[in-house]
């Protein structure tokens, strides 16, 4: 009996050992220094997966650029945004959208059959609303997108809902009677690397407008009051920023001082003008979009979809591995666009982003 | 070429089980028939047992008891009472202090109340093993020498759940109790102060934990390699010293230059270990309390190396938009 | 003479390895030997490197002084001496002059009639500095993912690569390295205060013997290992801290290149919680 239990014991042990073991990747490693030999600051890559995540993430083929013909304002009605275009460069992307949005389902996703113009459906009424945000990401957050820019492709994959979003978590601190409430915190988190770090670092920094900063900027105290925890949900946050572009904690910092912008790579800043991009999408473009979806489409508390980095990133350092495609739809880039679509309808400035972040 | 360097007992003796020195001062006795386990004792001795409680002891393993219950049934709750998933997310699971807007008060239980309580329990646990260890070996007539070391290990759980939150006015500084979760917590502490590497009691620290793992290494090693001499007999080495300790001393003399006895390089173990919580401690101490940032401390002290910039220096965003951080 | 009062009748010729009786001689308290003579060029040469390249720094205070390897592009070819070839050749040095010492140290037994375990433990400790400075560099295809030499820029690089994994902690043998680390110094203080206790009595108590010292540990644990017994533990528990430490570096980078967190998946994904959903 002894005997036989521990053998039992033995081969268990063996076979968790065995698939432990499998997991592990081998030699050779691509490596991209981020900073000085000897400081330790580089990515680390297995060819494989570079070569499997080149696969995954190319542009579709783009149609044939047109431009030509009457604004499609005076061929179509109910023409909100891209008013202006010509109806050529119209057409392309209509078919272009429905292509990288809904290749299965067609115009019909969004349109009333034989009536374009019709508005019933739900999904035209946030394609528009995604079309503003779109056209306001490529032409007021150069600082961020840069002249890679983004399309609906960017996102969507191809896929009506995109893969990469976030719902709101659990509130924190709602457990009752003995269960203890761990904070948001404490359970494998598959957005923070599995780690047990706050699972929804996503709803206080890209949707409210919490803390991201907590090391101390004087070598003595001086009135910093961020705790250990609140640190934590930053780390949470880092580690998404991470496996969302596949890189890792080198890629803008060096760990001697992290808050250092003068020891960060170029990088640390155009992460951090995403931090007020994402809030002003999610807060101006997502949220009051909540009612126009379907509940089923919705989150467990009823939120809608959100964004972070890993949307549009989807372990990628630069979305589509910085594929120029925005360019190739000059009407994404604002150009055509109405004035209603420049100021979209909803306060589009997150005017306090600045001062806390 | 090959021959036997004593790292296994290949030939094993069955004396009569000992019962021990009799204890005296006590109403308590002994616990447990001993035995002869023969894989104990091919690495050292073969009896195990028998054990002495004691009421220190009895009264330390149930604040211990109730301590690991109210972390599992925490962690337990926390998934819900399913039983698979709190084994299969127990590396993750954790009890954890109070929110840091409770600051020093106490809390309704499911809010790090009972963090609070575990707490208590594994404290008054630790410190009632503390007399436990210092009453045997006064019963015995020994020296005090491994209470003390103990108390050195609870110097430094105090001041990381008890001394160091309170000098911060926050229970929800302290660590958690839970696998990962304290790993986690470790991270964010050094995220939070600036790079704890730059702490020079962490320096200090790591620096008596590695020493501790060499000494080891080294003392044991030389110990097995005089065993042939006899030289695991340490205390009669040291009062009468026989070719064990001679060919010892003079294995590292011959080294380095320098050798302890075999007295001595007890001193030199205890020390090294001792010191790794002691000055581990007042590195947790310190952090918070009376410096924000050790990498800008460093910095201050001309301790911190600088890397030549190889990117034109990136400026912090919010700065160029003229609004404070 | 520097001896102490018993040591002349051990300074007795032989148990070299090599050289025969050419270094067999003593330098004040220090055996030379062969790798007496070898270990002091190579340590020489790499301090006098390390100093040289000191000056050739931006400064000398002792916390900042920092001699990098190469940069990652050289591969594992041969650098430019500013540009890390001195980091190589101290490198070589250190190896040299630590095989060296471990090969003075086999001498020294063999002349003493004792067991090889020092040399043996020692070897651990020159395996968790090859893996970081020779096997993980050759398995990542670059010098430069070795650690630089300087007080400071050492951790630097600690803490670096640590983070290139996101949380270093959660590396499976990194963990069983820093709970064998603990475990160690947690048996050495165990058995340093047992062994002083036993010497150092209470005040008119005899020094107490082993018996004593087994009736303690059975009266605390329930368990008394024994005098020999704890050294046998004591050496596995502190070469297993060091053999494990040099595997957690090799598995990073090498074997794992993500987040280590993200390792653990393997755990969650096991197809035998399927019964708790």
């Amino acid at each position: 009996m002894r005997t036989a239990l521990s053998g039992v014991a033995l081969l268990g042990a063996f076979a968790v050992s065995l698939v432990a073991v499998l997991t592990f990747s081998h030699p050779p490693v691509e490596m991209v220094a981020t900073g000085n030999p000897g400081t330790g600051m580089q990515l680390n890559y297995v060819p494989a997966q570079v070569a499997q995540a080149l696969a995954i993430n190319q542009p579709p083929p783009a149609l044939p650029l047109i431009d030509a013909g009457p604004p499609a304002k005076t061929v179509y009605k109910n023409v909100q945004v891209l008013g202006n275009v010509s109806t050529g460069a119209f057409t392309r992307l209509m078919v272009s959208m429905s292509n990288w949005v809904a290749p299965q389902q067609g115009c019909n996703y969004c349109h009333v059959a034989g009536n374009f113009a019709d508005d019933s459906k739900y999904t035209k009424v946030i394609a528009r609303r995604m079309l503003q945000m779109t056209i306001a990401v490529n032409t007021t957050y150069a600082n961020h997108v840069g002249s890679v820019g983004v399309t609906c492709y960017t996102c969507h994959r191809g896929a009506p809902m995109p893969t990469q979003i976030w719902f709101t978590g659990v509130t924190p601190g709602s457990g009752t009677g003995l269960v203890e409430t761990n904070m948001g915190k404490n359970l494998p988190a598959a957005a923070i690397n599995n780690s047990s770090l706050p699972s929804d670092p996503f709803t206080p920094f890209l949707l409210n407008n919490e803390q991201i900063r907590d090391q101390g900027t004087t070598a003595l105290p001086s009135g910093n009051r961020q705790s250990i925890k609140q640190t934590d949900w930053t780390y949470a946050l880092m580690m998404h920023y991470s496996q969302a572009l596949g890189v890792n904690c080198a890629f803008c910092h060096n760990s001697q001082a992290f808050s250092d912008w003068s020891e960060s790579t170029p990088q640390r800043v155009t992460a951090f003008y995403a931090e007020a991009m994402l809030r002003d999408l999610n807060r101006n473009y997502m949220v009051p979009l909540t009612a126009t979806f379907p509940v089923s489409q919705r989150g467990p508390t009823g939120d809608v979809a959100k964004i972070n980095c890993a949307t549009c990133h989807q372990g990628v350092y630069k979305p589509l591995f910085g594929a120029a495609m925005a360019a190739k739809f000059p009407p994404l880039l604002g150009v055509g666009a109405t004035a209603a679509a420049a100021t979209a309808p909803m306060p589009a400035s997150d005017t306090t982003n600045a001062t806390k972040n | 070429m090959t021959e036997y360097q004593n790292i296994f007992t290949r030939v094993q003796i069955r004396g009569p089980l000992h019962a021990g020195v009799p204890v005296t001062g006590s109403v308590f006795q002994r616990e447990g028939k001993p035995f002869f386990s023969y894989l104990m004792g091919i690495i050292g001795n073969a009896q195990v047992g028998p054990l002495y409680l004691g009421s220190l002891g009895v009264a330390s393993l149930i604040c211990g008891f109730i301590a690991i219950e109210v972390i599992g049934l925490n962690m337990w709750a926390s998934v819900g009472w399913n039983p698979v998933l709190f084994l299969r997310d127990l590396p993750w699971l954790a009890l954890e202090p109070p929110a840091p807007a409770y600051g020093l008060h106490i809390p309704p239980l499911n809010q790090g109340g009972w963090w609070l309580v575990a707490g208590f329990f594994l404290t008054a646990a630790m410190i009632l093993w503390f007399f436990r260890v210092y009453r045997r070996a006064r019963q015995l007539g020994l020296g005090t020498h491994t209470a003390w070391a103990w108390a050195s290990a609870i110097w430094l759980y105090l001041v990381l759940g008890f001394i160091r939150p309170i000098l911060m006015g926050s229970w929800g500084e302290a660590p958690p109790f839970g696998i990962f979760p304290h790993l986690d917590w470790t991270v964010a502490f050094s995220l939070r102060y600036g790079n704890l590497y730059y702490d020079p009691f962490h320096m200090l620290s790591i620096v008596f934990l590695y020493g501790s793992v060499l000494l080891f290494a080294m003392h044991a090693a030389t110990i097995l390699a005089v065993s042939r001499f006899g030289g695991d007999k340490e205390v009669e080495q040291s009062v009468d010293r026989g070719t064990a300790s001679e060919r010892a001393a003079l294995f590292w003399r011959w080294t380095m230059g320098f050798n302890a006895t075999m007295e001595s390089i007890h001193r030199w173990a205890w020390w090294f270990a001792v010191l790794t919580p002691l000055t581990g401690g007042i590195g947790i101490l310190l952090t918070g309390t009376v410096t924000d940032n050790w990498f800008l401390w460093a910095v201050k002290h001309g301790v911190a190396p600088h890397y030549a910039p190889i990117y034109s220096p990136a400026i912090d965003p919010a700065a160029v938009q003229g609004v404070k951080p | 003479m520097a001896m102490l009062t018993f040591e002349k009748k051990y300074r007795v010729p032989g148990g070299t390895l090599l050289g025969g009786d050419l270094f067999d001689y003593w330098v004040g308290p220090f055996y030379v030997g062969f790798f007496g003579v070898t270990a002091a060029f190579f340590s020489i040469l790499g301090t006098a490197l390390i100093i040289y390249g000191a000056s050739q720094g931006h400064t000398w205070n002792v916390w900042q002084i920092n001699i990098t390897p190469p940069d990652i592009s050289y591969g594992l070819g041969f650098a430019p001496i500013a540009k890390g070839g001195l980091w190589q050749i101290i490198t070589v040095c250190a190896l040299g002059a630590f095989v060296s010492w471990a090969l003075r140290e086999v001498e020294i037994s063999r002349k003493l009639g004792i067991g090889l375990h020092v040399p043996f433990a020692f070897s651990f400790a020159i395996f968790a500095y090859v893996s970081l400075e020779v096997i993980r560099p050759i398995l990542m295809g670059a010098w430069g993912v070795g650690f630089p030499y300087g007080i400071m820029s050492h951790l630097d690089w600690v803490s670096n690569t640590g983070y290139q994994y996101l949380n270093f902690e959660y590396n499976p043998a990194h963990m069983l390295g820093v709970t064998l680390f603990f475990t160690t110094t947690f048996a050495l203080a165990l058995h340093g205060s047992l062994v002083l206790s036993a010497l150092n009595p209470a005040k008119g108590e005899e020094v107490k013997s082993a018996e004593y010292e087994d009736t303690f540990f059975r009266d605390f644990i329930g368990y008394s290992i024994g005098t020999l017994g704890i050294h046998r533990l004591g050496l596995f528990l502190a070469l297993a801290a060091v053999f494990f430490s040099g595997v957690c570096i090799i598995l990073s980078g090498p074997f794992w290149t993500a987040g280590w967190p993200e390792w653990w998946s393997w755990w969650l994904n096991m197809p035998i919680w399927s019964a708790g959903h």
